[in-house]
């Protein structure tokens, strides 16, 4: 009777230890397959400003976004508007995304005021915000993932510098008013230029308009036929200001620097209107912005603000190997 | 009590189990190691092997594309209209349009029968150049002579280019592969034109992208100097957000290498031809992926495996340890003292049935000894009984021979007939009957004549009494029993009695199925300290009758057992009682009798 009993005692301790084993495996099995797995994959939801093909700065950061999605494994949604300026098409994206119980946000704010509060509804529900591109009217303590402006602006006046002397009178030509991006730009372009800085007779804002853009440059030229220096802030106050000394034969006589690129300033650099552009690193921007979301959503370790960098280019650079990249963007129906 | 918990675990049967698993346990273990190693291993093989595939086909897909472009090269470097068309001098407009025509309508042809060429273009150095038609205007701010895949078909290389945006038509920039060469002049050997022909970029980014290299694996190109043709994540690496080696490949040897920290592997193939090196890149683990249910399927296995094995070796041992397990119960009832069990011998045929007859022999044996001993024992307590029954003190033989020669001096002829007839049939009693056992009429019989003596030599000083139920006259008892503890009593009892008569008094009685003998006396009694040593052997009076009580008691015990014998009850000045208790051993006479009666 003893007996019997000590054999099932023995029987029901290896079956235990089987058991164990197995499920110890299963377990080890199942964390090796959980990288490639579905269940643990981090949900990030990224709303750009714009999504149209003919952007090509939003269509290069979603690229971005999409890279650093398929590198760390990350279950990545794209929500966007179609213009820049459906704020509340936006904002209604946003509430959207916190619907979704996503674990982090990538957002870049299409409004300085109006996108805060809806930011701020991101944060309440305790998920990670990560702010792309521009900022708001409220700092969230968020890292946030954008190129640093004044250094971009400081690349352009110092590229201009060489063309400046006392003689030059500088104009501006803004994108909008009171715009972080365009502050900023200023910022570093007057820090650049220095001594020249008491040169800049004007600065005007065409409200990313092409069209305002070529009235205001022709405008501020009509006031200051003596400026032989433009800057331009932004894609469209570039092509603006280039389209209005081109069609005012300004051509060679009045250098120009624009910012952001588009096949139209590439064009216009190619023919001498524009000296030097200033370019944006907007796919970068996408992957750092996903890959740090991805990385605060495992660690919950706010990162540093990032530099996802700016780079100058003149006529002389437009055909370089890393140049090419950034200013044609490669399209499969091309 | 732990250790009996566990007894299981080191008895035999437990210890073959755990052998068994260890054994099938390491078994099974190892062949799944090495099979999972195998499986990775294989798969991972296979997989190189289906990239390695993958590669070569981009590979010859793009030495298809360039070998096609270098046709269309051939076609229109060779072509006399083309000629015609860049170096001809001294042409009237007319005959000039006629050429531009026929070039026309060539690369027209050429463009439809290809869909992946973006431009077919021939320049020349005097401005005459024509690009996919009549129409297309050069961009004149295309810095020509800055780029390779003019400069140096100029100096009559023929050029693949890397990929690069092609800026040469009028606001149009394209990602291209760009082939040119020159066109010889045959009228102006310096003075050599330039065919160019860009094919689309898509085509071969196409290509790498269709590759499916799991979800994270890719493709990408790399020219003969080691710029980038094609690459998934260009931009990021001149931003140094990706690494990726390079140089490594470059300089690589093998067709397969790892990354440095070997969760990439790069399959790469080089062409020949366009000099270019295509890689693809996959992932390790997601190469590994595809054998987790092969290995959750081997860990089923191995648990199967284990228990099939745990229930075989149970069922096994059971069948090994069996024979064994009855040995060793035949073994315990043995030391029990059942020695007459019988022994199954198994038919096994192996040690242990070897050890069952051996075990079987001894146990013969034993009984053979046992029997041999009890027969030994039974002659040695009737030896013994013998010695004890023979002795009659000759102390009382002397004594009473002495009262004889008293007596008859004194002429006291009625008395001496008396004591010599009580002495003569006591001697004859002792010395007549060779049996072990009397009937009890006998042996009081036996005791009366030795009372009849002693009361004759104390005189007044003792008086006895028999009274024994006529009902046990007949039954059999060990002799000379009752005699000796008289002879107790007097020596002890009585003979030490300061005043006043001794008596003792014999009673029989059938009581409870068993014959009980009371000798009671009058006599000093005994303290309780003496009556718990009246059976001690160390006890013995050298005075008195050799036949002392222990010999009676020993006796007794010796015939009957150890249930019967005597028992004393003493007090000091008052007397003693000595019980005898034996089986009845007329029982069946009695039951008969009382059938009758």
């Amino acid at each position: 009777m003893k007996k019997n009993e000590n054999k099932y005692l023995f029987l029901a301790v290896v079956g235990i230890i089987v058991i164990a084993v197995v499920i110890l495996f299963l377990y080890l099995n199942s964390e090796d397959a959980g990288s490639t797995g579905t269940e643990q994959q981090v949900k990030i939801v990224c709303i750009p400003k714009a999504m149209d093909d003919s952007n090509d700065f939003w269509t290069a950061m979603i690229e971005g976004a999409q890279m650093a999605a398929l590198d760390n494994d990350v279950d990545l949604t794209i929500m966007s508007p179609r213009l820049e300026t459906d704020i509340d098409v936006q904002n209604q994206m946003i509430e959207d995304a916190i619907a979704m119980q996503p674990n982090a946000i990538v957002l870049a704010p299409c409004d300085y005021i109006k996108t805060t509060p809806y930011a701020q509804k991101v944060v309440d529900a305790g998920i990670k915000l990560l702010i792309l591109d521009s900022t708001m009217d409220k700092d969230f303590g968020c890292t946030v993932v954008a190129t640093d402006n004044v250094e971009a602006g400081r690349k352009m006046g110092e590229y201009m510098k060489g063309h400046l002397n006392e003689d030059s009178v500088i104009g501006i030509v803004g994108h909008v008013k009171g715009a972080s991006t365009a502050t900023d730009r200023e910022k570093g372009i007057r820090e650049a230029i220095g001594e020249f800085e008491d040169q800049i007779v004007d600065v005007v804002f065409c409200n990313s308009s092409y069209s305002t853009a070529i009235e205001v440059t022709e405008q501020m030229l009509a006031e200051h036929p003596d400026i032989n220096v433009i800057f331009g802030l932004n894609e469209y106050s570039a092509v603006g200001a280039a389209r209005a000394i081109k069609k005012l034969g300004l051509t060679g006589k009045v250098h120009m620097i624009g910012f952001d690129s588009s096949l139209e300033e590439v064009s216009m650099m190619e023919e001498g209107v524009i000296d030097a552009i200033v370019v944006q690193k907007a796919l970068n921007m996408g992957y750092l912005g996903v890959t740090i979301a991805y990385q605060e959503s495992l660690s919950s370790e706010i990162q540093e603000d990032v530099d996802s960098g700016s780079v100058l280019i003149t006529k002389d650079t437009i055909y370089t190997e890393e140049n090419q990249k950034l200013l044609f963007p490669f399209h499969k129906n091309d | 009590m732990k250790k009996r918990k566990f007894r299981y675990l080191h008895s035999f049967q437990g210890r073959i189990n755990q052998s068994l698993l260890l054994i099938v346990g390491i078994a099974v273990l190892s062949f799944m190691i090495i099979s999972i190693n195998q499986t990775n291993q294989t798969v991972k093989n296979t997989s190189a092997e289906y990239t390695s595939q993958l590669i070569q086909m981009v590979n010859e897909n793009i030495e298809d594309y360039i070998g096609n472009m270098e046709n269309i090269a051939h076609i229109v470097t060779g072509n006399s209209d083309v000629r015609n068309f860049l170096y001809t001098v001294n042409d009237d407009e007319m005959v000039h349009n006629t050429y531009s025509q026929k070039v026309a309508e060539q690369f027209k042809t050429l463009k439809e029968t290809r869909n992946d060429i973006y431009n077919i273009g021939i320049l020349g150095n005097d401005g005459r150049y024509m690009i996919n038609d009549r129409y297309t205007v050069m961009n004149i701010h295309a810095n020509l002579e800055e780029q390779e895949w003019y400069y140096k078909a100029k100096q009559g290389q023929e050029v693949i280019s890397s990929s690069h945006v092609q800026n040469i038509v009028e606001n149009e920039y394209h990602w291209v592969v760009t082939l040119s060469r020159e066109i010889p002049n045959l009228i102006e050997p310096d003075n050599n034109g330039v065919f160019f022909v860009d094919l689309n970029y898509s085509s071969i980014s196409n290509l790498c992208e269709e590759i499916n290299l799991g979800t994270k694996g890719y493709v990408f190109i790399l020219d003969d100097q080691g710029n980038l043709v094609y690459h998934p994540k260009q931009q990021l690496i001149y931003s140094g957000l990706w690494e990726e080696n390079l140089d490594t490949v470059m300089n690589a040897t093998e067709e397969e290498i790892y990354s440095p920290d070997g969760t990439r592997l790069f399959t790469i193939s080089k062409s020949e031809k366009t000099g270019w090196t295509v890689v693809g890149v996959t992932y390790m683990d997601e190469m590994l992926s595809g054998t987790k249910r092969i290995r959750v399927m081997y860990y089923l296995m191995a648990v199967i495996l284990i228990g099939v094995a745990l229930l075989l070796s149970i069922l096994l041992s059971d069948m090994i340890t069996m024979p064994l397990r009855k040995l060793r119960e035949s073994m315990k009832s043995v030391e029990n003292g059942n020695f007459d069990l019988e022994i199954e011998e198994p038919q096994t045929g192996d040690e242990i049935s070897d050890l069952f007859r051996s075990f079987k022999i001894m146990i013969l044996k034993i009984r053979q000894l046992m029997e041999h001993g009890i027969q030994e024992q039974r002659e040695k307590r009737k030896m013994e009984l013998n010695a004890l029954q023979a002795q009659i003190n000759p102390h009382f033989l002397y004594n009473t021979l002495d009262s004889i020669i008293w007596m008859a001096e004194d002429g006291d002829t009625r008395d001496v007939v008396l004591m010599t007839s009580a002495l003569a049939r006591l001697l004859r009693k002792s010395i007549s009957n060779k049996n072990e056992t009397v009937m009890l009429s006998e042996e009081i019989e036996y005791t009366r004549s030795y009372l009849t003596i002693q009361k004759m030599r104390y005189k007044d000083k003792l008086e006895y009494e028999i009274d024994v139920d006529s009902s046990i006259n007949h039954a059999e008892i060990v002799k000379l029993i009752v005699q000796p503890l008289v002879e107790n009593s007097i020596y002890h009892g009585i003979k030490n009695k300061e005043n006043g008569k001794g008596m003792v008094r014999i009673e029989g009685r059938y009581e409870d199925d068993e014959i009980v003998i009371r000798i009671s006396d009058n006599g000093v009694g005994m303290t309780p300290e003496q009556l718990k040593h009246v059976f001690d052997d160390r006890v013995i009076d050298t005075k008195r009758n050799g036949v002392g009580v222990q010999n009676v008691q020993h006796r007794i015990q010796l015939y009957y057992g150890t249930d019967y014998g005597l028992s004393f009850e003493s007090e000091e000045n008052v007397g003693t009682t000595v019980t005898i208790r034996l089986p009845d051993t007329m029982q069946v006479d009695k039951n008969d009798g009382r059938k009758d009666g």
